[in-house]
């Protein structure tokens, strides 16, 4: 008989599908009015022989019964809460919600590359005016006035003795008028000069450097400038210092390194020669010294510049310098 | 400058390939640009800078080939026998201070014609156009020899004389003339210039250009050869002023060689007599202020010193020979006469580039300078923290999309005039530039605004509906008094936000002011920038009801706002109603104040007791602010309120019209006990009472 209740117990328990099923499984044979509370209650007119085995058999049915439908309520939450999970469930392969971060211009970013060597080498930086005096911009550079090197540079003109800075050199003899060697810096900044084709435009970029102490000599200048070339456009990259002139030093030098594009064999950009001019550079001429009060018989130093656009031109091949200044956010967002 | 290798070998007996002629060229400094090939021949395109006027010609260039491979250089043939009869012409130098030397030769019988093939090709190949055999001459030799000479008929030279002077020498007195030049233009000349005169009249603008009335033309029998040496500075004013650049000129203005010109003077009418036929006469040289060469003294260690090398004495010496320094050596020391065609050579320094660069400056090692151990008197402090403030500044823009523009510095009145800055407006004391690319670019910037607007009317036009830009440039303000008369030079920040209605997937309904404002609180708290606040704004170009003026300690450092719609409908933008929030901010104003706020950060200790918090909303008028209700609320006097956040202001239904709803959140926390309820709930209620009676509002309930 008792095996029987187990049987129908499990038909029951088969067919139940809800909670509620199970509720009433529970009440109908576990409650107080249970068919298997009942069959305890008839274990006392069994006789005392038959009571312990009949007990036993009754409790194991009983607990048989509580332990089957805990498990089939345990997995009917599971299966309820699962469901429901997946009801919540969100398409992942929607974009998330961002502000695309804003890109930093390209000048800016090459010259901060440029920067950072520099004051990694132990320079400072240091700005000067971009409206500036004639006398810092040519005079103390060793450009007299009517002196043909100022052809070299079309100047803006605010007034006969204030211009536009053509080049950052000026910032040297301002630096210099301040304080006494050692100076190490280089100087970053807008110049300015009034030409406007596909090459030139009425304002770029460029980064000065000066370097002044005892006994700083040309074997120096070549020293850091291929320090800081190796760094900028990789270590075996070739470089030439050839002579130049420069009213504000002396010897002068250009500088080229090895076409970056054609390496060295030849192209359009580097017009056949293989190579590409990068710097100017020389020893502090002497007679810049004498507009500072620096002794030129106790120190040297060199002095170097750079055009930003120019490298930042040839580092992400750019054929128009123009674009660096007509801010389409096409052309700006891609660097 | 043009020069054909096969005309240089004429001089000197170089051997090298046109390519190694090239490089060694470059690498002497003369850069060779370009190389060319015409008829076997090559033509080297020569970069010459301003310094070295003695290479602007074949003998200049061969004199480089000629140190650069130890061969020797050989002069062209002008010897002839000339009629040394008495010649009824005078030369007077009026002004030997502007013309130290004049000399010529007068040459009867010529008959003017084409030239012969040879000349008229070598003077093609080198870029000048053949104009008859007596032209041709002269340029021919100014090719040659870099010496500049001109050719006058004779036979309109009045009363056989030529002098030379400024109108004042010889007038008397300074003045304009007007003087038709061999081009067929009538020019005003400067009263300082100099000029070849006759008897009469002025024929010539001394080493600049002839006279059209002295032209040698087709029927010119008899002509006067001018060879002569005219003051560079001189030569460069009237070239300026006149506005004529030419052949002659740029080489006068950068210095001629004065001792040259008598065989340049003779070859000339050597090549003439060839080609022309003709009788040469004796010469005329007039030469009052004898040229003497400098000396220049050099440090023999100075040179190794200074290049960093270890030359001996007998290659600095050979160096030296090569390029016609004669040398002298006295104890340790050189004692220098340069060639007269150097005029570049002023200086020990000069010397010392001569020796670097026939030794080669590829020879030279590279060697970093020997560590530095300090750099005195430089104090950089300032210095990094700007550039810290520049850094956080432009991180914190980037992050928020903002993308980093350069515009040019320029602007016109016109740019203002559109944003309706009045003629009183600090913005309006713009620096001038005298000779602009174009007049709307003939300002420096005030401000950075104008440049950002015609920055996102450009992007927009290319079909960009919502972007975010920034500039950080100088401003420019004219009209300081500053003792060296230049302009105030300020660090600026601007910013702009353009956005159309676009249909986005997430929804995000935070209005663009406060986009942009936000980023500019953000930087300011991360700065710890403060006090800061926003009042309403008056900039002219901005939306009275949605702009506000940025303070920081109760001064002005910058703006924000949106962008006026009647400026707006000014410009080329065809979307309805965009939103576009402008910014600017004097970063040097900001930065004074970061000074002071990095310097002053201490800590303080973290709170050891709970907090709790109570929120009320509150109605009062619509036109009280919120900072009004903020700065009400931080005004109660009670050292247990911790902090009172807004988290909600609302208009509409249940609100009366009018009114609007504000809602707060503040935060009590004592810092020596746990605060008890009761305690919290009574200073709450003070001062919600006191919030009501100061802003006649009503409790929200
Ligand atoms: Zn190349």
């Amino acid at each position: 008989m008792i095996e029987d209740l187990k049987q129908t117990f499990l038909n029951e328990l088969g067919s139940a599908t809800s909670a509620a099923d199970l509720f009433q499984l529970r009440v109908n044979y576990l409650g107080k009015k249970g068919t298997v509370t009942a069959a305890l209650k008839t274990l006392s007119s069994a006789s005392p022989e038959d009571r312990p085995l009949l007990g036993k058999k009754i409790n194991e049915v009983k607990q048989f019964i509580e332990a089957e439908l805990d498990s089939r309520e345990a997995s009917l939450k599971s299966e309820t809460l699962k469901k429901q999970l997946l009801a919540d469930s969100i398409d992942i392969t929607l974009p998330g919600k961002y502000t695309a971060f804003g890109r930093e211009h390209p000048i800016n970013k090459v010259l901060l590359e440029i920067v950072d060597i520099f004051v990694r080498m132990g320079f400072s930086v240091e700005q000067g005016p971009e409206v500036e005096q004639d006398y810092y911009n040519f005079e103390a550079l060793n450009f007299p006035k009517e002196h043909p090197a100022r052809d070299m540079q079309d100047t803006f003109f605010v007034s006969d003795d204030i211009v536009l800075r053509t080049h950052t050199s000026p910032v040297q003899v301002r630096e210099m008028e301040k304080r006494k060697p050692p100076v190490r810096f280089i100087a970053p900044g807008k110049v300015y000069r009034c030409d406007a084709d596909i090459t030139h435009t009425p304002m770029f970029n460029q980064v000065e450097g000066l370097m002044v102490d005892k006994n700083i000599t040309f074997s120096n200048l070549k020293g850091i400038l291929e320090a800081f070339l190796h760094r900028m456009f990789g270590p075996g990259t070739p470089i030439r210092f050839r002579p130049s002139f420069f009213p504000f030093t002396e010897p002068s030098a250009e500088v080229d390194i090895g076409c970056i594009l054609c390496g060295g064999s030849g192209c359009r950009v580097c017009k056949e020669s293989g190579w590409l001019e990068i710097l100017g550079a020389g020893m502090v001429n002497p007679a810049v010294f004498e507009f500072v009060g620096y002794d030129t018989e106790v120190y040297s130093g060199f002095a170097f510049g750079m055009g930003i656009e120019r490298i930042a031109m040839l580092k992400y091949s750019i054929d128009d310098i123009r674009l660096f200044y007509e801010n389409d956010i096409r052309f700006l967002g891609q660097f | 400058m043009r020069a054909s290798l096969e005309w240089l070998r004429e001089f000197v007996p170089v051997g090298a390939s046109a390519g190694e002629v090239a490089h060694r060229l470059t690498m002497l400094g003369l850069e060779v640009e370009a190389v060319e090939q015409i008829d076997g021949d090559n033509i080297f395109e020569i970069n010459v800078t301003p310094n070295r006027p003695d290479c602007l010609s074949m003998i200049g260039v061969a004199r480089e080939l000629s140190a650069a491979f130890g061969a020797e250089i050989t002069f062209p043939d002008h010897e002839f026998k000339s009629e040394t009869g008495e010649l009824d012409f005078n030369v007077d130098i009026l002004n030997s201070a502007l013309c130290p030397r004049y000399a010529g030769r007068i040459v009867k019988g010529l008959k003017i014609g084409p030239s012969p093939d040879w000349l008229k090709i070598r003077l093609e190949k080198c870029g000048i156009r053949s104009i008859n055999n007596v032209v041709d001459v002269t340029n021919y030799v100014l090719l040659e020899l870099g010496h500049p000479l001109h050719a006058f008929d004779l036979g309109c030279i009045k009363g056989h004389r030529i002098s030379v002077g400024t109108p004042k020498d010889v007038k008397g007195s300074a003045e304009k003339l007007r003087f038709l030049t061999l081009d067929g233009n009538e020019r005003e000349l400067p009263e300082d210039a100099l000029l070849i005169w006759d008897a009469e009249r002025p024929i010539a603008i001394a080493g600049v250009m002839g006279g059209l009335e002295t032209e040698v033309s087709g029927t010119t029998v008899d002509i006067f050869i001018e060879s002569a040496y005219f003051d560079p500075v001189s030569v460069r004013r009237t070239s300026r002023a006149t506005g004529l650049k030419t052949e002659a000129s740029f080489r006068f203005e950068r210095g001629a060689d004065i001792k040259m010109l008598k065989k340049a003077l003779d070859r000339t009418a050597f090549l003439m007599h060839k080609i022309a036929g003709g009788t040469i006469y004796g010469k005329i040289d007039v030469y009052p202020a004898k040229y003497t060469a400098g000396k220049i003294s050099v440090n023999y260690e100075k040179i190794n010193r200074v290049l960093g090398l270890d030359l001996a004495d007998s290659e600095i010496t050979g160096y030296l020979g090569r390029l016609g320094f004669v040398v002298e050596k006295v104890n340790g020391r050189y004692d220098l006469t340069p060639p007269p065609f150097r005029v570049d050579m002023q200086r020990d320094a000069d010397i010392i580039e001569e020796i670097a660069r026939v030794y080669g400056y590829e020879r030279i090692p590279a060697v970093l300078p020997a560590a530095v151990t300090g750099i005195e008197g430089q104090d950089n402090s300032r210095a990094s923290l700007s550039e810290a403030l520049l850094k956080e500044m432009k991180g914190s823009f980037l992050k928020s999309g903002f993308t980093e523009v350069i515009n040019y510095s320029f602007m016109g009145e016109n740019d203002l005039d559109l944003l309706g800055i009045d003629a009183g407006d600090v913005r309006r004391m713009m620096v001038r530039i005298k000779n602009p690319l174009r007049a709307e670019d003939a300002c420096m910037r005030t401000t950075l605004i104008p440049a950002l607007i015609k920055n996102i009317v450009y992007n927009v036009s290319h079909g960009n509906k919502s972007f975010r830009l920034f500039e950080i440039s100088r401003a420019f303000l004219a009209g300081g008094n500053r003792d060296d008369k230049l302009p105030e030079e300020r660090n600026h920040f601007a910013a702009a936000l353009y956005r159309e209605k676009i249909q986005s997937l997430y929804r995000d309904d935070t209005p663009d002011f406060f986009v942009v404002k936000g980023v500019i609180e953000a930087l300011f708290n991360s700065l710890k920038i403060a006090p800061y606040s926003f009042i309403r704004s008056a900039e002219p170009f901005l939306h009275p009801g949605q702009s506000a003026d940025i303070l920081i300690a109760g001064s002005k450092v910058g703006y924000i706002g949106a962008l006026s719609p009647v400026v707006v409908g000014r410009l080329d933008i065809k979307a309805q109603r965009p939103s576009i929030i402008l910014t600017e901010l004097d970063i040097d104003l900001l930065s004074g104040h970061y000074a002071q706020s990095a310097q002053m950060i201490r800590y303080s200790p973290l709170p050891r007791y709970p907090f709790s918090e109570r929120d009320t909303a509150l109605i009062v008028d619509e036109s009280l602010e919120s900072s009004e209700i903020v700065d009400l609320l931080k005004s109660y006097s009670s050292d247990l309120i911790e902090g009172v956040t807004l988290f909600d202001v609302y208009k509409g239904k249940n609100i009366p019209e009018g009114k609007k709803s504000i809602a707060f959140s503040i935060r009590y926390r004592a810092s020596d006990r746990t605060l008890k309820d009761e305690e919290v709930e009574d200073l709450h209620n003070q001062i919600v009472g006191f919030m009501i009676g100061r802003t006649k509002g009503l409790l929200r309930t």
